[in-house]
């Protein structure tokens, strides 16, 4: 069973399409990479996944059922970690802790003990007096503990300096490493995803522009860079076979981020070999997105 | 050797892989003598901030192809006697790296020979010291 399946998802707001018909499947044990730029419709997803909000078209449906009808017994097997997490600052996590334990049939009490003072945070602290990275690892730390089935991560290093990062990160490490749970994450933090997920899309004005395993999306971009002028109007012709999704005129010659990268295309009259290099995740998602500003 | 793998964003070789050659590079030249534990999956994986699936995937080829033995209960270890890396990945391999630096030499305005002798050099540095620089210091 799919943990995440959702069709035709569509929001609008006034005359504004927030989402427009969005498919797209989180498998099993995978780890799912939600990107996009500000605007570009990841929150109000996220919303209708968890069935904060209800869409305009489509459906939802969350470990096999739907969001929308069954929210309280579905979201008690799912951890979620907001962007913002927000709980009664005067509330102390050790009694926000217990208050959150009758929520879950399986939560791990010692679990959250274990990981508030890895994360060097008492348990006796109030939540209002947390520092932005402390949030964040609490709410790491309160998400796992009711031993989700499925873990959904709003940009939960957002803000974060390099040591809170690296903290959030290896409390999902461990997580992945102990229990294989499914994980859905949206981020602007790509260098980390890149590393985390095995399978990433891109929304872009509402649009999924981009569904695909890290692996053969890594595999089929690169930037090559031709050392010949061209004149304008006039095309490179190797290039066009290979799918340009980006060319850039440069004093030297040309620049280009190709799509569907194939080494023997590459092969024949030309003026000069192209130097060819790989992509950073973050270079093909400024490539994908970058080129026009989105409509907010 | 945690100290010794990298990971390089902008190889394009999936993740799974540049481990899998790492390990075996280490190997290869000494850096990791048969029968050394390598780390737990979880434990390079956080070493590297990387999904635990991934080194799994290329604990799992490493150890199909005899490079790393698990012995059950103990952890992984590399094997007592470790097959040298596949022929035709070893070849493209050092033709790809080649091509990279005989580009950059030219780019540099090198001639021929000094690349050559900088290549000299740069062998007869790695033979010395033995890779102590990357790998010993655990």
């Amino acid at each position: 069973m799919n943990p995440i399946v959702l069709e035709g998802l569509t929001v609008r707001y006034g005359d504004r399409v927030a989402l427009d018909s969005v498919s797209l499947t989180v498998a099993e044990g995978a780890v799912y990479a939600l990107l996009g730029r500000n605007g570009a419709g990841k929150s109000s997803l996220v919303r209708c996944l968890l069935g904060e909000q209800k869409p305009d078209a489509g459906r939802v449906s969350l470990l096999g059922k739907d969001v929308w009808r069954e929210r309280a017994a579905l979201l008690r097997e799912v951890g979620v970690v907001p962007e913002e997490p927000d709980m009664p600052p005067a509330m102390t996590l050790r009694q926000i802790a217990r208050f959150c334990s009758r929520l879950y049939p399986s939560w791990d009490g010692a679990g959250v003990e274990a990981r508030l003072k890895r994360f060097g945070v008492p348990a006796d602290t109030p939540f209002g007096r947390l520092s932005k990275g402390q949030k964040a690892q609490v709410s790491m730390a309160l998400a796992l503990a009711g031993s989700p089935r499925l873990l959904v991560l709003d940009d939960p290093t957002l803000g974060l300096d390099a040591v809170a990062r690296k903290a959030v990160f290896e409390e999902l490490i461990g997580e992945l490493a102990d229990r294989g749970t499914t994980v859905f994450i949206t981020s602007h933090d790509l260098a980390g995803v890149e590393r985390i997920a095995d399978r990433v899309a891109v929304l872009r004005q509402g649009k999924l522009v981009l569904d695909e395993e890290m692996e053969t999306l890594k595999h089929r971009f690169r930037r090559l860079s031709f050392p010949v002028a061209l004149t304008p109007g006039e095309r490179e012709p190797r290039l066009e076979a290979l799918a340009p999704v980006a060319v850039a005129a440069r004093g030297w010659g040309i620049e280009a981020v190709v799509a569907n990268y194939d080494e023997d295309r590459l092969e024949g009259p030309g003026k000069g070999g192209p130097e060819v290099s790989a992509l950073t995740l973050e270079e093909i998602f400024i490539a994908l997105t970058g080129e026009s500003e989105e409509g907010r | 050797m945690p100290t010794a793998l990298r990971i390089d964003p902008r190889d394009a070789r999936p993740i799974w892989r540049q481990i899998e050659e790492g390990v075996q590079h280490l190997v290869a030249r000494g850096a990791l003598p048969a029968g050394t534990l390598v780390p737990s999956v979880r434990d390079l994986a956080r070493d590297l901030q990387i999904n635990p699936a991934t080194v799994s995937k290329a604990y799992q080829r490493l150890t199909d192809a005899g490079v790393l033995a698990v012995r059950r209960g103990e952890g992984t270890f590399v094997a007592e006697t470790p097959p040298p890396a596949s022929d035709s990945r070893r070849n493209g391999r050092l033709r790809e790296e080649a091509v990279r630096y005989a580009s950059l030499a030219a780019t540099l305005g090198a001639s021929r020979e000094e690349a050559l002798s900088t290549f000299e050099a740069a062998w007869q540095s790695l033979t010395d010291g033995n890779g102590r620089a990357e790998g010993d210091d655990e």
